[in-house]
């Protein structure tokens, strides 16, 4: 017994240094190490000067004595402390000091890359474009798809979401243009009509300002899965997958009604209760108008709105844009149309009205057949001061009529611009919509 | 001291013979132990060298060593059994001693401020050598202490070694288990994550309950209580779980506590041997044994075990860590340390006040009372049930409570602390609980009067022998009635009358049945004491039952002075 439960704790702790001794990052160090050595070695044998081989045999001598450690870059101005070039060495200064080689082995490579260049290791680090956990020095933690880090790694298009944090200019910045689309197309689509940016735009849904910077643990996951729901109607992302910016590309990709249905039954009711029911989110189905990519440059642009604010001397401002100029009130028109976000309910051009559930249409057999009006079709029926009474006013929520009385209010419905569009503008977008109508055949 | 400085024994082992004398051979292990120990430097340190097996000699081991003295030279044959003690009390000195050690350790990385704790215990996962190591260790341990010491109060209650002399000494165990759980919750605001200060954040709103003192407590404008200055305030250092609470609970948890606890241990020790150890003997003519090998071989293997198996466990599991915490995100649900989530449950079932302050208060008082209040002479240093059933049912039944509503406190509450069981998923939505309703004031106070006159009465009114098996029979017909009379007038669910059942039949056994079979022979103070400790346990049981089977939110509403039961 003595010598068993001695040989136990022995045997624990000697798994505990074990344990501690075998990290992830020094298979990588060393992998680093042996390509290095190969590389100078080979070097070395096709030198032919003695100032090459003088020059090669110390590098040689460098990389054999180089220790296992953990590296780091910091820029304590924008607070963060990274560990990424402990595995990534191709990046660490010390270890390379031109920041490029020609490996292709990841984690070794370190491929020539514009964007390094203009921003020094030192005075940014890694994880202020990059994102994921600065901190961490295993793989799966460090490129932070691991439940309780809020802040993934941006890969592929989606890395451009950092370079709209702190450049003002990126609209004309290459390397930005997948945000640069994204930006266009928040205008085409009318995000604005219902979401604000920092305090500009419609009231209807959330301020977008900073969308990037909401905590997760906000977000109802119960819908988000790719997978068929389970017997209560629940599918999942799994917890690693449970990104800000997973749920805000859900909502381009995935139909709205799905990912946040609500309780347009009034189901979710206390027992021998009457409860209201709630409606679906009120988005409309952009994924059937955007293909995948277009989801990844939107989200890649929103990605950029948050209240993170860096330090001054690292924001890049951009010059103001020039004024449009307009051949006609009927091009402002179309332009205020556009400004105010119209598009978002009204489709573009206000061609097709966008899905406003259990909103009152023609030929409707259920409630998610419900549509904002179509304004080609009903602009018609209105004289210039009755549409411009309209727009101004608006149409409350309560006002919208119901297909099922006993179903939700639509979530959707027309805001008072009287506030907003005046003037020039107003009479400018009211010659665009009648220009657009379709003429009414009298009678 | 003569002894210090007599000559050396002869070796018990007379030295080999020299027949091989003629070539130089190695110098045996004996030999090399004889030349390392046969000198001034090494019987300096080490009294009573050589080392003899006699009785003396294992009596000196005890009583000549620092930390080996606090044990007696002897003990009784049942104190070195494992079912006895169970080693319970030694583990929970072992679990403070590896947590100091581990928690000295960690105190080199840890900086206890907003800004950089969250990143310690990243730099501890990451980069420390043996810092993840390190944490889990401190973090499990810290938990085992927390379940040894409950189970060590267990222990000491069913083999009854809180009676005469030991009264004192057992109080001193109930504040030791207090510190012990205060040490814990100190602790677990320190990595900082939203784990930690939601935690804190629900523990010490219960603080801001407490009457007189806590701005939300009832007559808290008395004494001029606000949000600023009331005692809450005084733990948090602030209106909200922020910096100076952070380091107000460091100082707390790495020295002040600590400290407290460290004395009061050496107390409890000098207690334990000033008082004898219980244990009572197998055979009145019993030799005792020597603590030395005997006992000090078992705690060694003991130590040695829990070690191994923390060592274990922190190699295998980490310790939770979530995001950095924000004040401004609350989980949902937010959930106390687990060994408050029986107080957070009672929660749903009573004010904050009554939950938080008052019974926890009641649990503790009545804890240290318990040596004053049992008379039964019998059950000293030895288990058993038939000779002390009623003290044995009762504290058991408080215990079963106790982690029962643990139980219900982590698996099964969920989002909105709406009941999910624990295999239910917490994605799906539930609907909110029907609605609650209150007994009229009169009601209230007529039937919480009547409870209480009642249950305090009719054991005592009862004089004689009343037959158990009549009596559960009586209470079945009478619940059958109840339940007729449920289904038919009130149209309520099978299930729903089943919990109403159950529990009041426990009320029945326990509040009713028990007390007048064994207590009515108590003087009066010791009987209203005891009785009413027993029946405002039954009455927390109880109000769960009206709760979760009838949906009655209070029986009594009194708003206008804080007192909802």
């Amino acid at each position: 017994m003595f010598y068993l439960f001695n040989f136990l704790v022995l045997a624990t702790f000697a798994w505990a240094v074990v344990r501690d001794d075998d990290r992830e990052w020094k298979t990588y160090q060393k992998g680093f190490r042996r390509l290095e050595i190969e590389r100078v070695t080979d070097a070395l044998s096709k030198a032919k000067t003695d100032g090459e081989k003088e020059s090669l045999t110390l590098q040689l001598k460098a990389a054999k004595r180089s220790g296992t450690a953990i590296k780091q870059a910091m820029a304590p101005a924008l607070n963060r402390y990274d560990r990424c070039v402990t595995c990534h060495q191709g990046f660490d200064p010390l270890t390379n000091p031109t920041l490029v080689n020609g490996y292709k082995e990841h984690p070794y490579k370190a491929p020539e890359v514009a964007a390094h260049k203009q921003h020094n290791l030192v005075k940014f680090a890694c994880t202020s474009c990059h994102m994921g956990q600065g901190l961490a020095t295993t793989v799966e933690a460090a490129h932070g798809e691991v439940a309780h880090w809020e802040e993934p790694m941006l890969t592929g298009p989606y890395i451009q979401a950092t370079c709209v944090r702190c450049h003002a200019n990126f609209m004309t910045l290459a390397g930005a243009e997948r945000a640069r689309h994204g930006r266009e197309l928040v205008k085409k689509l009318g995000c604005v009509g219902c979401h604000s940016f920092n305090g500009v735009g419609g009231e209807i849904s959330v301020d977008l300002g900073d969308i990037a910077d909401k905590p997760t643990s906000r977000i109802d996951w119960s819908h988000t899965g790719d997978g068929p729901p389970d017997a209560h109607g629940v599918s999942a992302l799994p917890h690693h997958k449970r990104s800000i910016k997973n749920w805000i590309e859900l909502h381009f990709t995935k139909d709205t009604l799905t990912l946040v249905p609500g309780d347009p039954e009034g189901h979710q009711c206390a027992p021998g209760q009457k409860c209201e029911p709630v409606p679906p989110s009120g988005m409309p189905p952009f994924y059937k108008e955007l293909s995948k990519e277009d989801a990844a440059d939107i989200t890649t642009y929103l990605m950029g709105q948050t209240d993170n604010k860096v330090p001054s001397n690292y924001f890049v401002y951009a010059a103001p844009e020039p004024e449009p100029k307009f051949a006609s009130g009927v091009k402002h028109g179309e332009h205020v149309f556009q400004k105010y976000g119209c598009a978002g309910c009204h489709g573009e051009g206000g061609k097709q009205g966008r899905r406003n559930f259990n909103a009152k249409a023609n030929e409707q057999t259920k409630m998610e057949e419900g549509v904002e009006p179509t304004l080609v079709k009903v602009i018609g029926g209105y004289s210039r001061d009755e549409l411009r009474e309209k727009i101004q006013k608006g149409v409350p929520a309560s006002a919208v009529a119901k297909f099922n009385e006993h179903g939700p209010v639509p979530p959707l419905y027309m805001p008072k611009w009287g506030e907003k569009i005046k003037g020039e503008e107003l009479e400018h977008l009211l010659d665009f919509l009648f220009s657009i109508a379709e003429k009414q055949e009298a009678w | 001291m003569a002894d210090n400085n007599a000559p050396a024994p002869a070796s018990p082992n007379p030295a080999p013979a020299p027949a091989a004398a003629a070539k130089p051979t190695l110098p045996t292990v004996d030999d090399l132990m004889k030349e390392a120990t046969n000198n001034q430097l090494w019987k300096s340190m080490f009294r009573n060298w050589p080392w003899q097996d006699t009785a003396r000699h294992r009596a000196r081991h005890i009583v000549d060593n620092l930390w080996l003295h606090l044990h007696p030279t002897k003990v009784r044959p049942r104190a070195l059994e494992i079912t006895f003690t169970w080693g319970l009390g030694g583990l929970s000195f072992l679990l403070y001693l590896i947590l100091t050690v581990t928690g000295v350790l960690l105190m080199f990385y840890y900086r206890p401020t907003v800004e950089l704790a969250y990143q310690d215990m990243k730099d501890l996962e990451f980069a420390v050598s043996f810092g993840i190591f390190l944490r889990n260790c401190h973090r499990w341990a810290a938990h085992g202490m927390v379940t040894i010491v409950i189970l060590h109060m267990i222990r000491v209650f069913l083999t009854g070694s809180y009676k005469k002399p030991r009264e004192f000494n057992w109080g001193v165990g109930v504040i030791l288990l207090t510190l012990t759980l205060f040490l814990s919750f100190t602790g677990y605001l320190l990595p900082w994550d939203q784990l930690a200060i939601w935690a804190v954040t629900v523990g010490t709103n219960m603080a801001g309950a407490t009457p007189l003192l806590g701005n939300e407590g009832p007559f808290a404008n008395l004494l001029g209580m606000t949000i600023s200055n009331d005692v809450r305030f005084v733990l948090l250092g602030g209106t909200t779980v922020g910096a100076n609470t952070l380091l107000r609970f460091y100082v707390m948890h790495c020295v002040l506590v600590p400290l407290v606890t460290g004395a009061l241990i050496m107390l409890h020790f000098w207690r334990v041997r000033k008082d004898s150890f219980s244990a009572a003997p197998r055979d009145p003519n019993e030799d005792k044994l020597d603590v030395w090998p005997h006992l000090v071989v078992r705690e060694y293997l003991m130590a040695a075990a829990c070690i191994a198996f923390f060592f274990f466990v922190s190699v295998a599991f980490d310790a939770p860590l979530e995001e950095l915490a924000n004040p401004n995100v609350t989980p949902n649900p937010s959930k106390a340390p687990w060994y408050f989530l029986g107080l957070q449950e009672l929660l749903v079932y009573f004010d904050p006040w009554i939950a938080g302050v008052l019974l926890p208060g009641l649990i503790i008082k009545g804890l240290c009372a318990i040596p004053y209040l049992d008379t039964n002479p019998k059950g000293v240093g030895y288990y058993t049930w038939k000779e002390r059933p009623f003290a044995n049912a009762i504290f058991m039944f408080g215990i079963a409570m106790w982690f029962i509503l643990i139980f219900i406190g982590v698996y099964c509450r969920g989002p909105n602390y709406f009941w999910y069981w624990p295999w239910e998923n917490w994605l799906v939505h539930k609907p909110p609980p029907g609605a609650t309703w209150s007994f009229p004031v009169w009601a209230g106070l007529l039937s919480l009067g009547g409870y209480g006159v009642l249950g305090m009465a009719l054991p005592k009114v009862f004089s004689g022998d009343i037959d158990w098996k009549k009596a559960n029979w009586g209470y079945g017909v009478f619940f059958l009635v109840l339940a007729a009379a449920m289904k038919l007038y009130g149209g309520i669910e099978a299930w729903r009358i089943v919990v109403v059942g159950i529990l009041g039949w426990m009320t029945f056994v326990f509040g009713f049945l028990y007390p007048q079979k064994h207590l009515k022979e108590l003087d009066f103070t010791r009987y209203s004491v005891t009785q009413s400790l027993n029946l405002t346990m039954m009455a927390v049981l109880i109000k769960m039952g009206l709760r979760l089977g009838l949906d009655i939110k209070y029986v009594l509403t009194l708003p206008q002075f804080n007192l909802n039961v």
